[in-house]
C-alpha cells in the first residue's frame, strides 16, 4: 500500500464528521433562512426572501450596524492594548516569556459567563467600585460596558498572534533601524510594525469574528438598547420562535464574516507555507 | 520621537542623566502598562474566588470565611447532576475529538490527495466560525433529523468544534517530526500500520495528550454550543449559570465559577506540565500553541 493511500484513509473519519455535523448544518441553515413558519411556529421550507428584507427593516438594521461598530471598536481597543503587551513580553520577557504568555491565556480558561458576570458585580450601580469609591457612576447599560466586556473576553486572541510574530522577528532588525538613526517611533513604524503586520491582521480577524457574534456581553453588561445581532438571533430561537428569521440573520452574519474568514485563512496558509519552506 | 525637536530645552542635563539610555533597556512605561494589564485581567477572577468564600450574601463586603456557598452548590441535586453532565460531556468530547483530530492531522500532513486541500479548509473553517453560527446550525440539524435535544446532542456539537483544535496542535508536532524516522522504520520491514502505531504515535503522545486536555477544558467551559443544543435536564453548568445570572446575582454562582476555574486550571496545568512529565524538553506553551498561533 502506498504511503499516499495509507495516509489518506486517516483523513476520512474526521472529514466525514465535519461534513455531516458542520457543513450539512450550514446548508440546512441556508435552506431554513428562506423558509417560513406555520401557525404553531414550526419551521417550513419555502421561498421567502422576505426574511432577508426584514433584517434591514428600520427596527433591526440599527442592531446590525451596532454589532459591526462594537466589534470594530473592540478590535481597535484590543490592538491598542494588546500590541504593547505582546511587545513587552516578546522583547523584555526574558526567561519568564512563557510564563507571561501563559498568564495572558489563563483568564481565557475561566468561564466567559463568570468573567463577564464578575464585571457586573464590580461595575453595577451598587457594585464593588461604586461602593469602594463611594461614587454613583453608571457603568452598566452603556455601549462602553459592552465593548469593554468584548475587549476583556477576546484580548488574548489579539495578543497571541502578535506575540508569535514579534517572537519570530530578529531583534537585530530593530537595532539596525536605530543604528541608521531611526527614532524609536520611526523604527517602530518602518521596521517593527510592518514585520509583525501579518500577526496584527490575524489578531484583528480573530477578535472581530467572535465579537460580531457575541451576545453574552450585550445581554449582561448592556441592555436592549445595546443589543447586538447575536441577541437578536438568540431571541428568534428562544423567545420569538421565528426560526426562519433567526436563520436568515445568522446566514447574513456568516456571509458578511466570510470575507474576513477567507482573508485570515489565506494569510494563515501563506504563513505556514513560509514557515515550512 | 517626533516631538523631540519641539522641546529640547525641557530636558535638563540631570534629567537626561537619570533617564535610562534609549536602547535595549526595559522601558518603564511598558512595564507599568503590563502590570496594569495583568491586574485588570485578574481582578474580576480574584473577586469571584474571594467572594465565593464569603459568609454573607454581600458581593461588596467580605464578612468572613465560610464554605456555605459551596455546600449549597454540592447539596443542590439539580446542580450536582449538571456538574456530572458537564464532566460527562467533556470526557466523551475529549476522547472522540482527540481520536478524530489526531487521525485527521496525520492524514493532512502525510497524504497529498485531491481531497487534502478541501479537507484542510473543512478543518480550518470551524476555528474561525462564530460559535453562535455553529450553535444555531447544529440546533437546526438536530431538529430536522428529529433527534431529541439531550446530552448526546451537546456532545455531538462539542466534538464538532473540538476536532480542529486537536488537528492544529497535533499537526504542528507532526510537521516538525518529519517523515525520516517513519521511513527508517519502513526500511527495517515494519508495515505502514506498525510504523504508525509503534513509531509515529509514541512521538506524538505529548501533543495528543495536551490537545485532549485542552479540548476537555474547552468543552467543560463551553456555553454557546451547549446553550443551543441542550435539552431540558440535566443542563450543563454554564447553561445553568446563564439562567441563574439572568435572575440576578447570587453568591452560589461565585462558588460554581470558582469550582469550574479549579477544574480548568488542573486540566490546563496538566496539559502544560505533561511534556515535562514525559521527559521531553520542549516548551509546553509551544506544543499547545503549535506553529499556527491561535
Amino acid at each position: 500500500m502506498s504511503e499516499q493511500r495509507f495516509a489518506s484513509r486517516f483523513l476520512l473519519p474526521g472529514a466525514v464528521w465535519l461534513l455531516l455535523f458542520f457543513l450539512v448544518p450550514l446548508g440546512i441553515l441556508l435552506a431554513i433562512s428562506f423558509g417560513t413558519t406555520d401557525d404553531l411556529g414550526n419551521s417550513l421550507y419555502g421561498w421567502h426572501p422576505s426574511n432577508y428584507a426584514d433584517a434591514f427593516d428600520p427596527l433591526f438594521a440599527p442592531v446590525l450596524l451596532r454589532s459591526v461598530g462594537y466589534a470594530f471598536a473592540t478590535v481597535v481597543l484590543c490592538l491598542v492594548i494588546g500590541y504593547p503587551i505582546a511587545y513587552y513580553i516578546a522583547r523584555f520577557g526574558g526567561r519568564r516569556k512563557n510564563a507571561l504568555i501563559a498568564l495572558v491565556v489563563l483568564p481565557f480558561f475561566v468561564n466567559y459567563l463568570v468573567r463577564t458576570y464578575a464585571w457586573v458585580a464590580i461595575l453595577g450601580d451598587e457594585g464593588v467600585f461604586n461602593g469602594a469609591a463611594n461614587t454613583n457612576i453608571r457603568f452598566l447599560n452603556t455601549p462602553y460596558a459592552v465593548v469593554g466586556g468584548l475587549v476583556y473576553g477576546y484580548l488574548a486572541f489579539m495578543i497571541l498572534p502578535i506575540y508569535a510574530a514579534l517572537d519570530r522577528m530578529d531583534p537585530a532588525l530593530i537595532e539596525a533601524g536605530k543604528d541608521l538613526y531611526g527614532s524609536r517611533w520611526n523604527t517602530f513604524r518602518h521596521v517593527t510594525f510592518p514585520h509583525t503586520f501579518q500577526g496584527v491582521l490575524a489578531g484583528g480577524v480573530l477578535v472581530f469574528l467572535p465579537a460580531v457574534g457575541d451576545f453574552v456581553s450585550a445581554q449582561l453588561l448592556g441592555g436592549p438598547d445595546e443589543y447586538m445581532v447575536g441577541n437578536l438571533i438568540q431571541q428568534q430561537f428562544f423567545a420569538a420562535e421565528n426560526w426562519p428569521f433567526g436563520a436568515a440573520l445568522t446566514t447574513l452574519m456568516m456571509g458578511f464574516l466570510l470575507i474576513f474568514m477567507v482573508m485570515y485563512l489565506r494569510s494563515a496558509a501563506k504563513a505556514s507555507r513560509e514557515a515550512t519552506a | 520621537m517626533s516631538t523631540v525637536a519641539e522641546a529640547p530645552a525641557a530636558v535638563t542635563p540631570e534629567r537626561a542623566a537619570t533617564r535610562p539610555p534609549k536602547d535595549f533597556d526595559r522601558p518603564r512605561f511598558l512595564r507599568l502598562f503590563a502590570w496594569l494589564f495583568y491586574l485588570v485581567m485578574f481582578a474580576p477572577i480574584a473577586l469571584v474566588v474571594l467572594f465565593s468564600f464569603n459568609s454573607t450574601r454581600s458581593l461588596q463586603k467580605f464578612d468572613g470565611f465560610s464554605f456555605r456557598w459551596y455546600e449549597r452548590f454540592f447539596e443542590s441535586e439539580s446542580l450536582h447532576s449538571s456538574l456530572q453532565a458537564s464532566i460527562e460531556i467533556a470526557l466523551v468530547t475529549m476522547v472522540v475529538a482527540t481520536a478524530l483530530g489526531t487521525l485527521l492531522a496525520y492524514g493532512l500532513v502525510r497524504a497529498r490527495t485531491r481531497w487534502s486541500g478541501a479537507a484542510n479548509i473543512l478543518m480550518l473553517v470551524p476555528l474561525v466560525t462564530p460559535e453562535i453560527v455553529a450553535g444555531v446550525s447544529a440546533l437546526l440539524l438536530f431538529t430536522q433529523i428529529g433527534l431529541n435535544l439531550s446530552l448526546t446532542t451537546i456532545m455531538l456539537g462539542h466534538i464538532t468544534f473540538s476536532i480542529s483544535y486537536v488537528t492544529v496542535v497535533v499537526r504542528g508536532r507532526l510537521a516538525s517530526l518529519g517523515p525520516e524516522v517513519e521511513n527508517a522504520a519502513l526500511d527495517l520491514g515494519a508495515t505502514r500500520w506498525q510504523t504508525f502505531r509503534l513509531v509515529t504515535l509514541p512521538e506524538l503522545w505529548p501533543a495528543v495528550l495536551a490537545a485532549g486536555l485542552l479540548v476537555f477544558a474547552l468543552s467543560f467551559d463551553d456555553f454557546v454550543m451547549s446553550f443551543f443544543t441542550t435539552g431540558e435536564s440535566p443542563q450543563p453548568l454554564p447553561v445553568r449559570i446563564w439562567s441563574a445570572i439572568r435572575f440576578g446575582v447570587t453568591p452560589t454562582i461565585n462558588a460554581i465559577g470558582s469550582f469550574m476555574l479549579a477544574i480548568s486550571l488542573v486540566t490546563v496545568g496538566l496539559a502544560l506540565l505533561l511534556p515535562r512529565l514525559l521527559g521531553r524538553k520542549e516548551s509546553a506553551v509551544g506544543v499547545l500553541l503549535g506553529r499556527e498561533g491561535a
